[in-house]
Parts: structure tokens; sequence; C-alpha cells
């Protein structure tokens, strides 16, 4: 056998890695501590702190990122399971000019906004609903959003908000 | 960041290199919601995760004779956007929108499902209903069990240590099926009490049944003697009776913070009704 590097070493027992993925369209190539959940590796090592981190048990969906065009509890996903991935987050929606994206436009014009913590994680499971059903059933949004818990409005703006998503989003491509 | 430490593997036959270089506890990690919730409690620490989760040998979705074979790591959102689970595991395609929430899906698998041994899982209690065999590799021998025999007790599997689950072979039986789960609210919630049911007729006759009962005893069951007073009969309300009461008896719950055992056992034969009186009308 091959004498062993010490970063084949590290990558056999497992406590570190290069974590090669793709973070709101940029390449990202790290080398981390395979404990780190994703929701940790974004707001700690890349300090995209829009997604945020309630419950840590996958109940609240208050870190709800897309990888790979599907919503998924960052708290609960590994980075390492992100390798070679591609990863979406709050941070990433906005138009390279800062134009907030349809989604958000949406959640400030319906008023679907109060303390605002839950808000990245409904505007990015919102985000993967949309990208796969354009023009989604009021149940298929209240399906879609059913892992994201928030604790001021009471939902309805927030799925008023999604269904006006539909529609910037389809007068943005000119659909209707 | 949690005290673990994660192997990721290029194959399925670096998996035992992994295991054995480990020097510590090891789990495998399928999808990984459970363990990160076990680390997140501080139950995980000093193990060490093989991430089996991207490895091409443990996916895939599709027939192999008159059986249906589903990769342990297929995520369990695949299952719900699948034409052949939908045609030919019902009470599992029926399942998924039950299971968890969205974004749980996305992670979870049916194997880590099973590895888990929740006598409340629901994708263990969907794959009892339809008689589904786990299939286990160890490195070195593959052999086969009945998703049923798989458990020990809650959160106890009777596998070897090193001893994977690479898949599920689902017999394809041309019923129906239905899956029913009570809890506290409709969305994203742990089963008081969860029941599938797969069945055949011809006649008008019952001629194929199964029926698993889960959140009402340490593991998830079938409930034997209901079938068997179902089997090759006629439904009427006076079998419906004997069907549910037989059920009811067949649930062995506790009292717990999810629910009452006198509940989850008067449930049993409520769950049975609603699905015989849905699969048959």
């Amino acid at each position: 056998m091959k004498h062993k590097t010490s970063k084949e070493t590290s990558r056999l027992t497992g406590a570190k890695m290069l974590l090669n993925c793709a973070v709101n369209g940029a390449a990202v190539s790290r080398e981390i501590d395979t404990g780190l959940t994703l929701a940790d590796f974004l707001r700690r090592e890349l300090g995209l702190t829009g997604t945020k981190v309630g419950c840590g048990e996958g109940e609240c969906g208050a870190c709800v990122v897309v990888v790979d065009g599907a919503a998924v509890n960052s708290c609960l996903y590994m980075a390492a399971q992100a390798q070679g991935r591609t990863v979406l987050t709050i941070e990433g929606l906005a138009g390279p000019d800062g134009e907030p994206h349809p989604i958000q436009r949406a959640f400030a014009e319906c008023g679907a906004v109060q303390c605002g913590f839950c808000t990245p994680g409904m505007v990015m499971s919102a985000y993967a609903l949309l990208a796969r059903r354009p023009e989604p059933a009021r149940a298929e949004i209240v399906e879609a959003l059913s892992g994201n818990i928030c604790r001021c409005t009471g939902y309805e703006k927030i799925f008023q908000s999604v269904e006006r998503a539909a529609q910037l989003l389809a007068d943005r491509l000119g659909r209707k | 960041m949690f005290p673990v430490k994660i192997v990721r593997p290029d194959t399925l036959k670096d998996v035992w290199l992994l295991v054995k270089n480990a020097g510590g506890p090891v789990k495998f990690l399928a999808g990984g919601t459970d363990l990160a919730i076990s680390a997140h409690c501080g139950r995980a620490d000093g193990e060490t995760w093989i991430d089996i989760g991207a490895l091409a040998e443990l996916k895939g979705i599709r027939l192999k004779g008159k059986k249906l074979y589903i990769g342990a790591c297929e995520k369990v959102s695949a299952l719900g956007e699948n034409a052949l689970v939908r045609k030919h595991a019902p009470v599992l395609f029926d399942s998924v929108r039950q299971y968890a929430s969205p974004p749980l899906r996305n992670i979870a698998t049916l194997g880590g499902n099973c590895g888990n041994a929740s006598p409340s899982a629901d994708g263990v209690c969907a794959l009892v209903a339809e008689g589904a065999d786990a299939l286990l590799f160890d490195g070195k021998t593959h052999s086969r069990r009945p998703v049923e025999k798989l458990f020990a007790g809650p959160k106890r599997t009777v596998l070897k240590p090193g001893q994977l689950i690479t898949g599920f072979e689902i017999p394809i039986r041309g019923g129906r099926g239905v899956y029913l789960k009570l809890a506290a609210r409709k969305n994203f919630a742990i089963s008081k009490i969860c029941m599938g049911v797969s069945l055949k007729t011809g006649s008008g006759a019952i001629n194929d049944i199964r029926i698993s009962l889960g959140a009402v005893g340490p593991t998830v069951k079938r409930a034997l003697k209901a079938e068997k007073i179902l089997l090759g009969v006629k439904l009427d309300e006076k079998i419906l009776d004997l069907a549910a009461r037989a059920a009811v008896a067949a649930a062995a719950p506790i009292d717990d913070q999810r629910s009452t055992a006198a509940y989850r056992k008067a449930m049993a034969g409520v769950l049975l009704k609603r699905a015989l009186r849905a699969l048959c009308a």
C-alpha cells in the first residue's frame, strides 16, 4: 500500500474534508470539519446569516435552503452531503442589481413578514415549489409550506404571497 | 458543529474498509435526518458516520421480474413522484404525502427510516403492508429479510454490526392500498397511530390482504388475526366489526406525549374500518 498523505489520512478518519460545491452561483472550495451542518457552514464559514436556525431539529423550517432544486432543512443536512451540489440561499435570490426576487417582493407587498425569522425558510420553500409548479393550487402551497412554522402571521398572508409571486413570475416570463 | 466525523465512500465496496478504519462507534448515514437529531440532542458524540447517501449502488426504482426494487437511499420525495411506486406500491405511495414535511422528505430515505427502527415510522409501516423484503449486505454476503422482521424493539434492529440495508423488494400483487394516520395535525406530525392496508379482491371477496399497524407497540406489526378474518370473505358490517375488534386486540400501545393507549387502541378499529370501506367501495 502506498504511503498516505496527511490529507488522505484525514479523509479516511473523517475529521476534515475538502468541500466543493456551488453556493448562490459561485464555486466554493473549502476544507471543513465534517461535523458541520450545512446551516453552520453557510452561516459561520461563509457568513451567509440569512439562513436562520430555529429549532435545530428539522421542525420549524427556518433553515430551509434549496439544494439541487429541492428544499431541505439545512440544520439536519450535513455540509459534507452538499459535496458536488448546488446550494441556493436567501442571499442568492435577488438580481445582480439588488432587485428583490419576485417572491421577496410578493412577501413584502402582501404583508407576509412580521418578526421575519421564518421568512427566509418560507421564501426558499416557496422558491422550490414555484420552480416545480409555476401555477400551484392553494392546497399545493399549503402542503409545500407545511414544514415551515410561523408564530406571527397566521399563514394566510404567506399563502397569498406565494400566489402573488406565481403571478409576478408569470408576468416576468410573459406567460400571462 | 456536531462532535462526529463523516467519511464518504466512493463505492459500496469501500464501505466496509471505512467501517474497519473507523476505530469507534459507526453509523450509516443515508439521509441523516434522524442521525443529525441524535447528534443535536448529544447522543452521537464520537461517532463516525459513513455517508452512503450518494452511492449509486443504493439508488434506483425499477421492476425486477414480479417485484418492484427501491434503492435504500432513494429520497422519500422521489417515491411520491414515481409512476412505478404509484402503480405497484399503493400503500407506500399514499404514505409519502403523510411522511414528515416536504423538506425532510427531500433528505430522508426508506433505508434510514428502517435503520432508525421507530415504531411510528411511516416508511416502515407502509413497507410492511406492501410485504416488502429488505435486501441486506455485509460486504461479503447478500441476504434478505421481511421488513416486519427487521426490528427487535423501539430504535433497535436485528441487523448485525456492519450489515447494511441496500434496498427493498416489493412483490407486485396487483391490488389496492391505503395508508392512514392520526396525529395532532394533518401535516408534519408523528403518528398517534398509523396503518397500512393492502388488499386484492376477486368475485367480490378479499383474496389477499395485509394490515400493518404503527405506533401501537414496540415495533410496527401486522394485524394477523384481522387479516385472517377478512381473507376469502365478502365485506359486510358484521365482518367489518369482527376485523376491527381483532385490530384493536392486536394493538398494544402505551401512553406517551402523543396520545393515550386507550385512544390508540380504539382507533386501530376505526382506521381499519375506514381503510376497508375506502378500498372495497
